[in-house]
C-alpha cells in the first residue's frame, strides 16, 4: 500500500478575485440571514400559539408598535436622549480609562499604589452608587453620563494597563538601544504594541457602556429606550417594550462596530482575519 | 586563558592592533534571581578587551550567557559585579546600536519607517534622513520592499531590515546577537557577506554574538570562546585572514584547522552545559 500525498492550488489559489468576492457575499449573507431567521422563528412560534402572543408580541406588531412610538415623537426623543448619554459616558470613561491604563502600565509606582484600591472598585457594581450619583449630580443626564463613564472607564483601564505590560521586552529593548525616552518609548513602542488588545477592550466597553445605560434608565425611569421599556412592561404596551429593546440592540450593535472601524484604522499593519484553524 | 597561545594560529598578527580599547570588560558577573530560588550564576567573572574598529565573535553553548554579555555592554542588564567601560566619543546620541535576533523590528511600522527609526529619534531633517534611509535599503536590497510592512516580508529581508536600521544611525559599536540564526544556511552566508562587505567599507567596533564557528571565523578579526555556565573566557583567538575578506577564505586549510581548534576547544563545554541541565532533573 504506497499513497501518493498531492498538493494542488485549490480554488483560492486559482481564482482569486473570485473566491475572495463569493467569501465576502457569503459572510454578508449569513450576517444578515441568522437574525432574519431568528425573527422568522420567533414570528412563527407566535403564529403557532406555543406562547400567549399578548404576553410575546410577534414581531409583525412590532410595526404597528413602531409607529405609534414614532408618531408621537417619542421614539426619536428617546432614541437622540440615549444616544447622547451613551457617547458622552464612553468617551469621558474610555478616555479616562486609556490615560491612567497608560500610565499605571508605564508605571510601577502608580501601580503598586493605585492597583489594588481600584480592583476593589472595580467589583462594586456601579447601579449601587446610582443614588449617591444623583444626590450629587441631580436626577438628569449627568447622573447617567458619569455612571456610565464610571463604568466604562473600569473595563477601558484595565485592559489598557494590561495590553501595555504585555508588550514583549524584545520591542522594549530594541527601543532601549535607540535611546528613546518615555516619551519616545510611549509614541513608537507601547502605544502601537498595545492598540490592537485596547480596541479588543474599548469594544467590549462599548457593549457594557450601553448594557449601563439600559439598566440605568431602567431603574430611573426618566427618558430614554430604557424608559420605553420599563414603561412599556408597566403599562402593558409590550409592544413598546420590544421595539425599544431592538433599538438598544440596534444601537449597541452599530456602536461596536463603529469602535471595530475606528480600530482598523489605526492597526494597519495586522491582517483582518488571520485565524487559521484546521479546517 | 592559558590555552590564548595554544590557540593562537600561527601567523595571527596580536601585534597589529595596538589601539585604545573600545570595550573593556573587567571582573564583569552576571546572576539571576528567579521567584522562589536561588540565584542563577549566568556569567563571568569576565575580562575582556575589545579594540577599536575591531569585528570580535563570542561562541559558546546556548546558555553560557553569551547575550548575558551584549546586554551588559549595551546597557540593557547591568552587571552583578565587576564593570564594562565603552568609550564613545559623545558626538551620536545613538553611539550603540543593536541587532536583534528576532523582535527587533517593529511590525507596526514599514520597512522604510523602522530604517528610519533611530535618525528620525536623533532629530536629523528629514530630507537628510530619506537620503540615508534610501542608501541603507539600497545597499541590503530592500528598496522594492520600502512601504510594506515586515509582516509580509521572509525571515531574511526582516533581518536585513534589522540591519539596516541598526546601520543607518552610523553607531561606533555595533552588537549583534545571534542575528543570522533563524536563516536558512543559504541565505546566512548571503547576508554574511552583505555584512563582511559593508564592515570592510566602513570599519567599526563590532560584538558579534554566533553560534557557528564557521560564521565566526569568516567575520571576526578575533574569535572569543565562552565556557559553560556560568560563561568565562576560556579562548582567544585571532584570525589571520587578510582584510579584505570574502567567503572564499571558508575554502582555505587554516580555516578548517582553525575550526577545529575552535570545535575542539568547545566540545567539553558544550557537554558540560548539557549535563549541568540533565542533573537538575
Amino acid at each position: 500500500m504506497s499513497s501518493v500525498l498531492t498538493r494542488r492550488p485549490g480554488a483560492a489559489e486559482l481564482h482569486p478575485v473570485r473566491t475572495r468576492r463569493r467569501w465576502t457575499v457569503t459572510k454578508v449573507t449569513l450576517g444578515i440571514a441568522v437574525p432574519v431567521l431568528f425573527v422568522a422563528v420567533w414570528q412563527l412560534i407566535a403564529v403557532l400559539e406555543w406562547v400567549d402572543p399578548f404576553l410575546y408580541p410577534p414581531p409583525s406588531r412590532l410595526g404597528p408598535g413602531l409607529a405609534a412610538l414614532w408618531e408621537d415623537g417619542r421614539l426619536v426623543d428617546a432614541t437622540v436622549t440615549s444616544v447622547r448619554r451613551v457617547i458622552l459616558g464612553y468617551l469621558l470613561g474610555a478616555v479616562a480609562g486609556v490615560v491612567i491604563g497608560f500610565l499605571m502600565g508605564m508605571s510601577r509606582v502608580l501601580r503598586a499604589a493605585l492597583e489594588p484600591f481600584s480592583w476593589a472598585w472595580y467589583t462594586v457594581p456601579k447601579l449601587a452608587l446610582l443614588p449617591i450619583f444623583l444626590t450629587i449630580f441631580g436626577f438628569g443626564d449627568t447622573s447617567v453620563v458619569v455612571l456610565i463613564a464610571v463604568t466604562v472607564y473600569f473595563f477601558v483601564w484595565i485592559s489598557v494597563m494590561s495590553a501595555v505590560m504585555a508588550v514583549p521586552t524584545g520591542y522594549r529593548e530594541a527601543a532601549l538601544m535607540l535611546r528613546v525616552n518615555r516619551w519616545e518609548m510611549f509614541r513608537h513602542v507601547l502605544l502601537p504594541a498595545a492598540l490592537p488588545e485596547i480596541f479588543v477592550g474599548l469594544r467590549i466597553a462599548a457593549g457594557v457602556s450601553v448594557l449601563m445605560l439600559v439598566g440605568i434608565e431602567f431603574v430611573i425611569s426618566d427618558q430614554g429606550l430604557g424608559f420605553l421599556i420599563e414603561q412599556g412592561r408597566t403599562l402593558l404596551l409590550l409592544e413598546q417594550s420590544y421595539v425599544a429593546i431592538v433599538l438598544v440592540a440596534l444601537i449597541g450593535y452599530l456602536f461596536a462596530l463603529l469602535v471595530k472601524l475606528i480600530g482598523r484604522l489605526f492597526v494597519r499593519w495586522r491582517d483582518e482575519d488571520n485565524a487559521i484553524i484546521p479546517s | 586563558m592559558d590555552q590564548i597561545d595554544h590557540l593562537t594560529a600561527p601567523g595571527s598578527t596580536g601585534e597589529e592592533k595596538p589601539a585604545a580599547p573600545r570595550i573593556t570588560v573587567r571582573d564583569a558577573t552576571r546572576s539571576f534571581v528567579t521567584a522562589g530560588r536561588s540565584a542563577v550564576h549566568a556569567m563571568g567573572p569576565m575580562d575582556l578587551t575589545i579594540g577599536d574598529d575591531e569585528f570580535l565573535c563570542v561562541v559558546g553553548p546556548s546558555g553560557c550567557g553569551k547575550s548575558t554579555l551584549l546586554k551588559i555592554i549595551a546597557g540593557l542588564l547591568a552587571p552583578s559585579s565587576g564593570e564594562v567601560a565603552i568609550n564613545v566619543s559623545g558626538e551620536h546620541r545613538i553611539p550603540i546600536a543593536m541587532v536583534f535576533q528576532d523582535y527587533g523590528i517593529y511590525p507596526w511600522k514599514t520597512v522604510r519607517a523602522n530604517v528610519d527609526l533611530g535618525l528620525r529619534l536623533t532629530g536629523r531633517p528629514s530630507a537628510e534622513r530619506r537620503e540615508i534611509v534610501d542608501d541603507w535599503l539600497a545597499r541590503l536590497g530592500l528598496t522594492e520592499f520600502a512601504d510594506a510592512y515586515p509582516g509580509a516580508l521572509s525571515g531574511g529581508m526582516r533581518q536585513r531590515v534589522s540591519v539596516a536600521r541598526a546601520l543607518a544611525i552610523d553607531p561606533e559599536v555595533l552588537l549583534m546577537d545571534e542575528p543570522f540564526a533563524a536563516l536558512d544556511a543559504q541565505l546566512r552566508e548571503v547576508l554574511q557577506e552583505e555584512l563582511l562587505a559593508i564592515w570592510q567599507a566602513r570599519r567599526r567596533t563590532v560584538v558579534f554574538v554566533t553560534h557557528s564557528l564557521e560564521e565566526a571565523l569568516l567575520l571576526g578579526d578575533r574569535v572569543v570562546v565562552m565556557s559553560a555556565r556560568p560563561g568565562r573566557v576560556i579562548a582567544d583567538i585571532n584570525v589571520p585572514f587578510e582584510r579584505p575578506r570574502t567567503g572564499a577564505v571558508r575554502t582555505d586549510a587554516l580555516f578548517a584547522k582553525l575550526r577545529g581548534e575552535l570545535r575542539t576547544s568547545l566540545q567539553p563545554q558544550v557537554t558540560a552545559q548539557f549535563d549541568a541541565g540533565k542533573d537538575k532533573r
